[in-house]
């Protein structure tokens, strides 16, 4: 184990509310909000447009099964 | 010993309300203070009633750290720190803050009288039932008398089962063949692990297998998806398995009652991410787990062997794997290992035995028909399985997810009936696993556009007015109610587990809160956010029921009747395999077709003696 990342089990979520005008725009932002946080390895859970902006859930994963895990590194 | 209680908040008092009546039903004098006190004021009370120990509590958890520094510093001014003993306790107090602050201890909002009570004492095993709870494995099934109620449906099941072993008592299959090789060597080795999986191959295991699975032994090429396991892999998890027993400790889920048990499904692809998925499910009150191998795998005529990882979905079936998720399981976790469905049904179930697992998974019907084996390959297997779950005392569950292509309940239970029938003939133990689904056939004819609770209430009693079977609804509960947002999907699966709570089921299985997305593996966390939503609806209804409307009594009326016809419709077909092929039990107007898989591959047999009992099936 070297970095709290590493202890993940598997996807780091986050769910947030951002303000946008659109379901496009929300993508857009969430897709920015990665990138800028070093999650390129991401999909949209959930996303929910209405009124002032979207609830969504967005999954960066960091363990796949069958991959080698960061948890099994010493 | 005299305590002195002291809210230290503008308004709230009611957890130190409660704390005096439990302490004062333990035998301790107690002194409450009234809210909206200074801390000054708490020591003056606490020299004036001769208190030999203080809590107090602050609901508030804004500034707590610094409002407890100055409690200190005064009753130290006062003389009364280090003389009498101080707790303190809130919404958003741990003991570890507390001891940082220099207090005796700290109480959140969980802590029970009994840790408060081991706290005053001194005495840690006061409250050991809760620091350290055990939990035991459940006798499962519960019993149940395991008879049908009906005359007419048990004459016909009967019928249909005096056919099945009839039709099968001549006859053979690759699937049967390897399964008899594998028990025979599991036997030889007493089913070690290590020499199992060095023993060499043999020609005669084989002759019964796909190409994939003979390159895999001669050329030692493994599916694209799929890749051995290292053994420094298999140490560090062992390792991080042995961590998470250490760390343990075992919660109930259920409030009040002693049913469902709760059942998590794993088939990541990977047998360490399984089980650390399980040891997560189990931390968070998860009763049992199912295991659930690759679709390719039941399509395919041999195993594999080792330990294998599957980068897509469904976890390879190997001794060595299945070895390595059982190592990974707490003592009183059950097991079940799925068998049901494929060209390797009857040597996962002699696998599956060899290691201990609780139970097994077998159905012929939704197999044949939904499964893609072909009906009469799966049946001579099925009814191996079967026997080799009778000799390793697993349970079978029957699940009937064929509602999800279309068939009706009513030929789904049907279907699942005759399966219990001939499980209950051949001296195993049958459990009814009817799907709860928002399915085809329901959205069709709207039987679900009122409400989720009507149709399901009509299903499980139909099948409760016919039989008493242990029943387990899955697999999962709620199928196609859940959508990709996190808080519907655990809200649809705690209300079709309360409902199933009324319903006086033996066990559910339970959805992750990832089950409606598909575009990517389901996670740990969406196991923990399905289980706590399950122990919320537990705790909210307690022993209270749910009630269906009066359509659910008409509705149970028209399933008992369609599974009456369904298996008079099989009895008088020219055997159960002809009923299979010719739709009886769902057609193409259904949506589903007879298996393929394993077509023509049956051979015969040296005629095995008939089955004794005819009657009572």
């Amino acid at each position: 184990m070297t970095t709290a990342r590493d202890t993940i089990v598997d996807a780091l979520d986050i769910e947030s509310f951002v303000l946008c005008e659109s379901e496009l725009e929300a993508k857009d932002l969430i897709g920015k909000l990665m990138q800028s946080l070093g999650l390129a390895r991401h999909v949209i859970v959930s996303l929910d447009f209405n009124g002032p902006g979207a609830h969504f859930r967005v999954r960066a994963y960091m363990n796949k099964p069958g991959e080698s895990y960061t948890w099994l590194k010493e | 010993m005299k305590i002195l209680l002291a809210p230290l908040d503008p308004v709230h008092d009611a957890g130190l309300k409660l704390i005096k009546r439990k302490l004062e039903a333990l035998g301790y004098p107690c002194v409450l203070l009234p809210p909206d006190i200074t801390v000054e004021e708490i020591g003056e009370a606490a020299i004036k009633e001769q208190a030999d120990m203080i809590f107090v509590g602050r609901t508030v958890g804004y500034n707590v750290e610094q409002l407890f520094r100055r409690l200190r510093q005064v009753l130290t001014v006062q003389g009364i720190f280090g003389k009498v003993r101080v707790a303190i306790g809130g919404m958003a107090i741990t003991d570890e803050m507390a001891k940082g602050l220099g207090f005796e201890a700290g109480y959140g909002p969980h802590t029970t009288i009994q840790e408060i009570h081991a706290l005053i004492e001194r005495n840690p095993e006061l409250a050991r039932h809760i620091t350290h709870p055990v939990k035991n494995k459940p006798e499962f099934p519960f019993p149940h008398e395991n008879i049908f109620h009906d005359a007419t449906a048990q004459e016909y099941l009967d019928r249909i089962v005096d056919n099945i072993l009839e039709w099968t008592s001549d006859k053979t299959s690759p699937g049967v063949i390897r399964a008899h090789i594998t028990e025979s060597q599991l036997q030889d080795v007493h089913g070690s692990v290590e020499s199992y999986t060095a023993l060499p191959y043999t020609r005669d295991y084989l002759a019964q297998c796909d190409e994939t699975v003979v390159d895999f032994f001669q050329k030692n090429i493994c599916p694209p998806s799929v890749r051995q396991i290292t053994q420094n892999e298999i140490d560090a998890f062992n390792r991080r398995v042995d961590i998470a027993k250490k760390n343990f400790h075992p919660r109930v889920l259920r409030h009040g009652r002693t049913k469902p048990l709760v059942f998590v499904q794993y088939g990541t692809g990977c047998p360490m991410m399984d089980g650390m998925h399980i040891k997560v499910a189990e931390s968070w009150g998860a009763d049992g787990v199912l295991h659930f191998d690759p679709a390719w795998g039941a399509r395919t005529e041999g195993l594999m062997d080792g330990f294998l990882t599957n980068a897509e979905d469904g976890t390879p079936v190997t001794y060595a794997n299945l070895s390595l998720i059982k190592r990974s399981l707490d003592a009183a976790t059950l097991w079940t290992v799925r068998a049901h469905r494929g060209l390797n049904t009857p040597e996962i179930a002699v696998l599956s035995g060899f290691l201990g697992a609780d139970m097994s998974k077998i159905n012929i019907v939704y197999g044949s028909i939904c499964g893609g084996t072909d009906p009469a390959r799966l049946t001579v297997d099925g009814v191996d399985a079967i026997r080799i779950a009778q000799r390793y005392g697993m349970p079978f569950d029957i699940p009937t997810n064929e509602e999800l292509a279309g068939v009706p309940p009513q030929k789904a239970f049907a279907g699942m009936l005759v399966m219990a029938a001939l499980g209950k003939r051949l001296g195993a133990q049958p459990i009814l696993k009817p799907l709860l689904c928002h399915g085809p056939y329901v959205m069709v004819n709207e039987y679900m556009e009122q409400n989720y609770v009507d149709y399901n209430f009509a299903k499980i009693r139909a099948l409760q007015q016919l039989c008493d079977f242990p029943i387990w609804p899955g697999e999962p509960i709620g199928f196609m109610t859940h959508s990709e947002e996190k808080e519907q999907s655990a809200g649809t699966t705690s209300l079709h587990a309360a409902m199933c709570s009324t319903l006086g089921v033996d066990a559910i299985t339970t959805a992750s809160t990832d089950e409606a997305f598909s575009r990517g593996p389901i996670t740990a966390d969406g196991r923990v956010g399905a289980l706590r939503a399950i122990q919320e609806a537990f705790r909210f209804f307690g022993e209270t029921d749910v009630q269906p409307t009066i359509k659910a009594d008409k509705w149970q009326e028209e399933i008992v009747d369609g599974i009456k016809q369904t298996l008079k419709n099989a009895a008088e077909s020219a055997s159960f395999v002809d009923a299979l092929y010719n739709g009886v039990f769902g057609d193409k107007n259904d949506g589903v077709y007879p298996g393929r898989a394993g077509k023509n591959s049956i051979a015969v047999a040296a005629r095995r003696p008939p089955q004794p009992t005819l009657a009572g099936v």
